[in-house]
């Protein structure tokens, strides 16, 4: 059994440690190095990818905690950046050297309970509510092959089709299918989650299945949160 | 027996043992390190059933250029795809030797003067006591990981050069469930494997030769190469910041085959747990 003087030291590099990390509560910040970690492997993907975006996720764990007005604040003594985080949590991540290196805090503006950082991809938004058949099933095909990228095991997968996210509180929801012939048809809207293992499965949510002609328009009219590839 | 410090190191990684790190990307120039210090309580060896109760220095290093320390262990990540691991590997062997009981007995080198003569150590005591030192050892080898999914990897290691007669060999195969998130701040990691061992490798370990035995009054044992054992093993880790974090192993392993039957095993089953604070450089 260890002697006393040497359970002593040990309790003391705990209280040691504990009064350094002090200022952090569990619960409020995020570690800029594992963030970075895990957002590098998509700068880093030598693939197609210009269809589409990352960003890192709070994915909170209980359904329903509200982001609104949440952000990362990343306070390094070489950086200062502000991080707000959208509806579904997301955030464009920048990958500063300097915040690496000094191994800084990403601080949440508020408690939100449990949560985890995820990298999420999902196809570019565009700025005219305009979505081409054809570009959907290339991004979600760039998508795919990212995810293969780093999971060998959806090499069996196939892209199926993509799906519009909306915010809980959007003016409009909704995707218009838009034909050659000049026929429009709307899309169904159901609720659910934005991203696979998301807890908030309470997003009005447009799923298009790639079936038809590649020729095909889609139109939002208000813009999604997100568009998110579907793999069979 | 308290030692000052442990001739073994641990590693912080996901992993559930000391195993290498996962490849990861960085910034180029930059590292990833953790040092620290704790606690390990851990048979006196392998298949003794005795137990230490040590202090643990933990150290695991990497550098963007693929080059990382975990514990005891050294390598160079050199595969590219986020997939697949691989490289070479070196591993410090720790030495072991008749510590404790067996100390006493002087003279494990005499020479031999009569057929009828008694043991040098007396039977149902230390059993490494007689038994020659084996020294601390740099094995040699390589590493391929393959990664079933991102949270689910195969590891393997072989290693060559330990013991005495630097010609020990050994294949570790395993599974393993990279970190688990349990909330923001704790991740647990859980391991299971197997280690292959060559006629030499478990000789060294586990043999008695005939001039042993008399020092040691330990049966003559000749072992064999084969399946060695069987292990699972856990770890907690536990940020309490980006720099601070408390991490925790649980390690169980049970000697089959060959070493199993050696005389020198007092317990086959052996359990290893450590808890060690560590700062994040």
């Amino acid at each position: 059994m260890p002697s006393a003087s040497h359970l002593t030291t040990c309790c003391s590099l705990a209280l040691i440690a504990l009064s350094a990390c002090a200022p952090a509560r569990a619960g409020d910040w995020v570690s800029y190095r594992d963030a970075y970690r895990a957002m590098v492997v998509f700068e880093k993907y030598g693939g197609q990818k210009n269809f589409l975006q990352s960003q890192l996720q709070v994915a909170p764990q209980e359904r329903g905690t509200s982001l609104d007005g949440v952000q990362l604040t990343l306070a390094g003594k070489t950086n200062q950046v502000n991080l707000p985080l959208d509806s579904l949590g997301r955030t464009a991540f920048p990958l500063l050297k300097g915040a690496y290196d000094e191994n800084v805090a990403l601080m949440l503006s508020r408690k939100i309970g449990g949560f985890s950082l995820r990298p999420r991809v999902s196809i570019a938004l565009q700025a005219d509510g305009v979505y081409e058949d054809g570009e959907l099933r290339a991004a979600c095909e760039q998508a795919l092959g990212f995810a293969r990228y780093g999971d060998g095991s959806l090499r069996t997968r196939q892209c199926g089709g993509v799906r519009f996210v909306f915010a809980k509180r959007a003016a409009e929801i909704g995707v218009r299918v838009h034909r050659p012939d000049g026929s429009d048809a709307s899309l169904a809207v159901s609720t659910g989650a934005a991203f696979p293992g998301d807890a908030d499965d309470g997003f009005p949510t447009v799923l298009y299945r790639f079936t038809g002609s590649e020729k095909v328009q889609l139109v939002t009219a208000y813009p999604p949160l997100a568009i998110v590839p579907v793999f069979d | 027996m308290t030692k000052l410090f442990a001739l073994a190191l641990a590693a912080v990684s996901g992993a559930a043992c000391a195993q290498m790190p996962a490849a990861n990307t960085m910034p180029d120039g930059s590292r990833d390190m953790y040092v620290g210090l704790g606690v390990a309580s851990k048979p006196r060896y392998e298949g003794g059933s005795e137990r230490d109760t040590a202090f643990l220095p933990v150290l695991q290093v990497q550098w963007s250029n693929g080059v990382f320390v975990s514990g005891m262990r050294a390598g160079i990540h050199l595969s590219r795809a986020p997939q697949l691991e691989f490289g070479p590997l070196l591993e410090l062997q720790p030495r072991r030797d008749a510590e404790g009981e067996g100390d006493s007995v002087g003279g494990a080198d005499l020479v031999r003067l009569s057929m009828v003569a008694a043991p040098l150590a007396a039977p149902g005591g230390n059993r490494l006591a007689g038994m020659p030192g084996i020294h601390s050892r740099v094995q040699g080898g390589g590493f391929f990981n393959y990664y079933l999914t991102p949270d689910w990897r195969f590891t393997s290691s072989l290693l060559y050069g330990a013991g005495n007669a630097r010609n020990g060999l050994k294949l570790e195969l395993g599974v393993q469930r990279l970190a688990i998130d349990v909330g923001a701040h704790h991740r647990l990691a859980f391991d299971a494997g197997l280690t292959l061992a060559n006629r030499r490798y478990n000789t060294a370990f586990f043999g008695v030769g005939e001039s042993d035995s008399f020092n040691s009054a330990n049966p003559v044992f000749d072992a064999g190469g084969g399946l060695k054992d069987v292990h699972l093993g856990a770890r907690w880790n536990w940020a309490w910041s980006p720099s601070w974090m408390l991490t925790s192993s649980a390690q169980a392993t049970r000697l089959l085959g060959s070493a199993r039957m050696s005389p020198l095993v007092e317990r086959p089953n052996n359990l290893t747990v450590s808890t060690a604070i560590a700062f994040r450089f």
